[in-house]
């Protein structure tokens, strides 16, 4: 267990000094969500009705983005190959990545959100229901990106190849996690799509670790 | 029954096997398809809502069930090549994605042209077709991804951690109808308490069923075949490249 927290505390100390771009990502979250009033126009009640969804798809894009950089720094300065070759067992290594990619990642796009569903236009009275949604949402997103993200370092080039694999499966996420947000301004209720969504992480939770430590023992195959 | 599997695990006796077999299976599925047809297109009563238009769906639920039982077979071939490294079921796998992504194609582009007359629209957001689509998708990812290794076994590999990872779908779709209460109706045919569909509409669309299950076997087989020969091509190439 203190070798998992060091691992963490390690990845999130890279990321405070600068060493990955993980900053830039909640920046692009930001500039994702204003382009959605400058593309669809700036009327207001149009924008309530797309608020939930623009939010969720910008933190989908940004948790994606710093998604392909969750194994490929460490695998290029090969201090991944140290981690695997320690003998710490690699779901361990696989969840401390995770971990400390959400605490970089996902948490800033949490705390982020009441702000920004201000800006978008969102009535202030649901940024509950966003909040909860991001909450138990950006942690699903980071572990079902971790197996593409370690696949991608397994095949050597990512970009395009990453994202076309790991949207689909991101896709579920998404759905209900707007579609909450959309049940409950429409007054039906947010609590079915957030009980499936709370599901999903679980879920993730036990399967990803296993798969995405496969992946990666594949690059020393 | 384990005897079986060792004795195909030869990739050159599978082909011999292949190469015996899939004319066979060509046969049972042009006798199958062209029955079915007949029966679907002359031989069964139109629908007392939908009228002729109710002939789509017997491509439409056959190629449906099709994509799912593809992906069902990959995923099982999936298990097969990361838990016991047999070397045929990567073939299987990666020669299996292009039918069942085929015809997924298939059951969303019918379900469009039959939803126009009936429901009034070429396409909703409906929880079914939504599943269909995501399942369209990991299909061509999974393709992809076979593709952009240079090493075949690595590919073979993160194709099958793939497969495993996108199977959480397969439930999804089957059970979508059930959960979310939207437009595309609930199943008729596998159900519980046996089928609802009257036995006129039963007859063709088992038949079609059979029909797209024995393609996919011979074309299954087909592909595979050209897999070997290009593998086996590769290996004499780079021999070749050796003695020079």
């Amino acid at each position: 267990m203190r070798v998992f927290f060091k691992l963490v505390f390690r990845d999130i100390d890279l990321v405070i000094k600068g060493a990955s771009d993980a900053s830039a990502a909640i920046l692009f979250y930001l500039l994702a969500i204003i382009m959605f009033p400058l593309s669809s126009g700036t009327d207001t009640s149009l924008l309530t009705t797309i608020a939930g969804g623009a939010i969720w798809m910008a933190a989908m894009f940004s948790s994606l983005l710093s998604l392909d950089r969750l194994f490929r720094s460490d695998f290029e300065d090969g201090s991944l190959e140290q981690l695997v070759l320690s003998g710490i067992s690699m779901e361990l290594i696989v969840l401390s990545k995770c971990l400390a990619h959400w605490v970089t990642n996902g948490l800033p796009i949490v705390l982020l959100s009441p702000i920004l569903s201000i800006i978008i236009g969102l009535d202030f009275e649901y940024w509950w229901i966003l909040a909860l949604t991001l909450l138990i949402g950006t942690p699903s997103l980071t572990l079902i990106g971790a197996t593409p993200a370690a696949l991608s370092c397994a095949i050597g080039k990512g970009g395009v190849l990453t994202a076309l694999v790991l949207l689909p499966l991101m896709l579920p996420v998404l759905i209900l996690g707007s579609g909450a947000i959309t049940a409950e301004i429409s007054g039906l209720g947010g609590k079915g799509h957030l009980y499936a969504l709370s599901a999903i992480l679980p879920i993730s939770l036990l399967i990803s670790p296993i798969l995405a430590s496969k992946s990666i023992r594949l690059g020393w195959e | 029954m384990s005897n079986i599997f060792n004795f195909l695990a030869n990739p050159s006796r599978f082909k011999i096997f292949a190469e015996k077999v899939y004319p066979f299976l060509l046969i049972i599925m042009l006798v199958f398809i062209s029955i079915g047809l007949w029966y679907s297109l002359f031989n069964s009563p139109p629908d007392y809502q939908q009228g002729e238009t109710v002939r789509i769906m017997y491509v439409h639920v056959p190629a449906a069930w099709m994509a799912l039982m593809v992906y069902l077979s990959m995923t099982i071939m999936s298990i097969f090549s990361l838990v016991w490294r047999h070397p045929l079921a990567d073939i299987l796998s990666k020669s299996s994605a292009p039918i069942g992504a085929t015809f997924t194609l298939i059951a969303l582009v019918t379900g469009s042209i039959w939803g126009k007359p009936t429901w009034g629209t070429w396409w909703v957001w409906d929880a079914r077709l939504t599943s269909v689509f995501i399942l369209f998708l990991i299909y061509m990812g999974h393709i992809a991804v076979v593709r952009a290794f240079e090493d075949e076994y690595k590919g073979a590999r993160a194709a099958a951690i793939l497969t495993l990872f996108g199977a959480f779908n397969l439930p999804i779709i089957k059970f979508s109808v059930d959960w979310w209460n939207t437009l595309h109706q609930p199943a008729s045919v596998i159900k519980l308490d046996g089928p609802s569909i009257h036995v006129d509409m039963l007859i063709p669309l088992i038949l079609m069923a059979f029909g797209f299950l024995f393609f996919y076997f011979s074309f299954l087989l087909i592909n595979v075949q050209t897999e070997l020969d290009h593998r086996k091509l590769k290996k004499l190439f780079i021999k070749k490249l050796n003695l020079k």
